[in-house]
């Protein structure tokens, strides 16, 4: 039998610390899985012969979410009306861009890191991309996240495409006439498409309001949902050893005779390292 | 039951296979998320943040002083630009930069032939394209001196789209100033009535040239024809009136912008030069 020792005071305070801080955790994880969740992501393998180009999913996440915080507080302070002011005879959004840039604390800050942001964003998404080409890493079985992330590409060019309007400033005006006449040449549902981006006959206020509704709401509504998607499969699938990794996790046994091998023209050596999985 | 012969496993099987190994394989050899890949992840997450910070800063205070000035432009543009007026068109359309080689693609077709080609065609093709690759390309070796034919088409792909880039980025823009100098040329090679003078000269500063080239003027953009003979189609005077105030309602497709605010006078005038453009000699 075990000797039952009186546990000391210092290992009773211990013992109730612990439960004090462990409780709120269980009572989560008793009701949602989160805390699992959240463990599982973070202590999951990956394959030890990842690389720096794979961060740059992460990084335009980051990006994205640069967007995100900045977008909200340029929302706090712009004011989406074509209208002119009779006090100076600007446009109201025109002016609030102005106020923004020039009298709001850190405002220029925040301002230029959203607008530097999208073009930072847009960039990174391509060089991720670019990495996932290179890696083969859109193979079997992550087709589906290829499709996810192109539609996260495109829908941040839509990002840019209805932001650049917003300051209601002459190169934005006359781009956008330009863009949604553009939008317009489409078979189909472009007149409609056009129709719809304008909010009218011609571009003016309502096409404002309607690009900020779009750029504010709408498109980042449905990118968050994508990226959610797009991490989610990450997590599922895991991600993939450069190709050229002589260690490269899920590589054919050496001894292996080649004839598994599809899909090439001309006999591989086995013997040579692969970077398949 | 005849004996089935052993048949090569297909495909499908092979990349089931595979995955099973690589999962496997992660499980047993890899190493924890957290903190090994979430460190890289970190640092390039505030390498991001810094660069956007840096660019906000170079924005703001390269171009620091009288900057409502659109001539005050600093190292990454002006921070502000004139507002939006409706009433002048003298402006050149311009993206942002990112979709520059969209943008470009609209001078290499154009209306009414190919200009299809350029907005929908070429953009609508190569977006099915990227969608589709991973049905494409199922094979499923991934080492990139297996994989010739992917390479090739990156590497032009990305040489493609940056030469597009570059060409949008340093396109000739038309200046009304510029284009303005040219009109006694236009005058004496198109043997142009005086009645078309003013119109001559709504057309060199009423942002026309910033999408159309006349006579070796203008920069070519979106697509739009060139003008030095318009009038020797004889469309009339008011089928061009018509047609500045709504392109598309006269050519339908047409992503020319309406130029109704000019005002019935003005666009009179237009017509009138246009019609008298017969072409150099």
């Amino acid at each position: 039998m075990a000797i039952t020792r009186k546990p000391t005071k210092a290992q009773l305070r211990r013992q109730k610390m612990e439960e004090l801080v462990m409780y709120p955790l269980d009572w989560l994880e008793e009701r949602s899985g989160l805390v699992g969740g959240v463990r599982y992501f973070l202590f999951r393998n990956v394959p030890a012969d990842i690389n720096w180009m794979q961060t740059l999913g992460s990084a335009a996440l980051t990006a994205f979410l640069v967007q995100a915080i900045t977008g909200v507080i340029l929302a706090m302070y712009y004011d989406p009306s074509a209208a002119t002011d009779p006090a100076t005879g600007k446009p109201v959004a025109w002016e609030s861009i102005v106020n923004i840039t020039d009298h709001l604390f850190m405002g220029w800050l925040v301002r230029g890191m959203h607008k530097w942001g999208a073009s930072v964003f847009i960039i990174l998404m391509f060089l991720h991309m670019g990495r996932v080409f290179l890696f083969g890493a859109y193979k079997y079985p992550r087709e589906l996240n290829w499709i996810i992330g192109v539609l996260i590409l495109v829908m941040g060019m839509m990002e840019g495409f209805t932001g650049y309007l917003l300051p209601w400033d002459q190169t934005a005006y006359w781009a956008s006439v330009v863009g949604i006449n553009l939008n317009g040449t489409a078979p189909f549902l472009g007149p409609w498409l056009a129709q719809f981006l304008r909010g009218g006959q011609e571009i003016g206020g309502e096409t404002l309001t309607r690009f900020y509704s779009l750029h504010m709401l709408v498109i980042p509504g449905a990118i968050i949902a994508l990226i959610t998607l797009h991490l989610y499969l990450v997590i599922r699938l895991g991600v993939t050893s450069p190709p050229w990794s002589k260690d490269a996790a899920g590589r054919e046994p050496v001894d292996e005779p080649s004839s598994a091998r599809s899909g090439l023209t001309r006999p591989v050596p086995h013997a040579e390292p692969g970077g398949r999985q | 039951m005849a004996a089935v012969p052993k048949e090569k496993p297909s495909r499908l099987d092979e990349n089931r296979a595979n995955f099973a190994r690589y999962k496997e394989d992660v499980k047993k050899r890899g190493k924890p998320f957290y903190p090994y890949a979430m460190f890289h992840d970190t640092i390039m997450s505030l390498v991001v943040v810094c660069t956007i910070v840096g660019l906000a800063v170079i924005w703001k205070w390269s171009a620091f002083g009288p900057h409502h000035d659109p001539t005050h432009k600093g190292l990454l543009g002006p921070e502000v630009d004139p507002p939006a007026d409706p009433g002048t068109t003298s402006f050149v359309p311009r993206p942002d930069w990112y979709f520059y080689f969209l943008f470009y693609l609209l001078r290499i077709f154009k209306w009414p032939e190919s200009v299809f080609l350029g907005t929908v065609g070429v953009p609508t093709i190569a977006l099915m394209l990227l969608i589709g690759l991973p049905f494409l390309d199922r094979r499923r070796e991934r080492r990139i001196s297996a994989r010739p034919v992917a390479m090739v088409a990156a590497v032009l792909t990305i040489v493609s789209m940056g030469v597009l880039t570059w060409k949008g980025a340093t396109a000739k823009e038309a200046l009304a100033s510029e284009v303005k100098a040219d009109i006694p040329r236009w005058t004496s090679q198109e043997n142009l009535p005086p009645a078309a003078h003013a119109g001559a000269l709504l057309f060199a500063t009423a942002g026309c040239t910033a999408c159309h080239t006349y006579a070796g003027s203008g920069g070519s953009n979106l697509g739009a024809p060139d003008l030095t003979d318009i009038g020797s189609r004889n469309l009339g005077i008011q089928f061009q009136i018509n047609h500045l105030k709504c392109p598309s309602c006269v050519n339908p497709g047409s992503p020319m912008p309406k130029f109704a605010s000019l005002g019935d006078s003005r666009l009179h005038q237009l017509a009138v030069f246009l019609e008298a453009s017969k072409g150099t000699h």
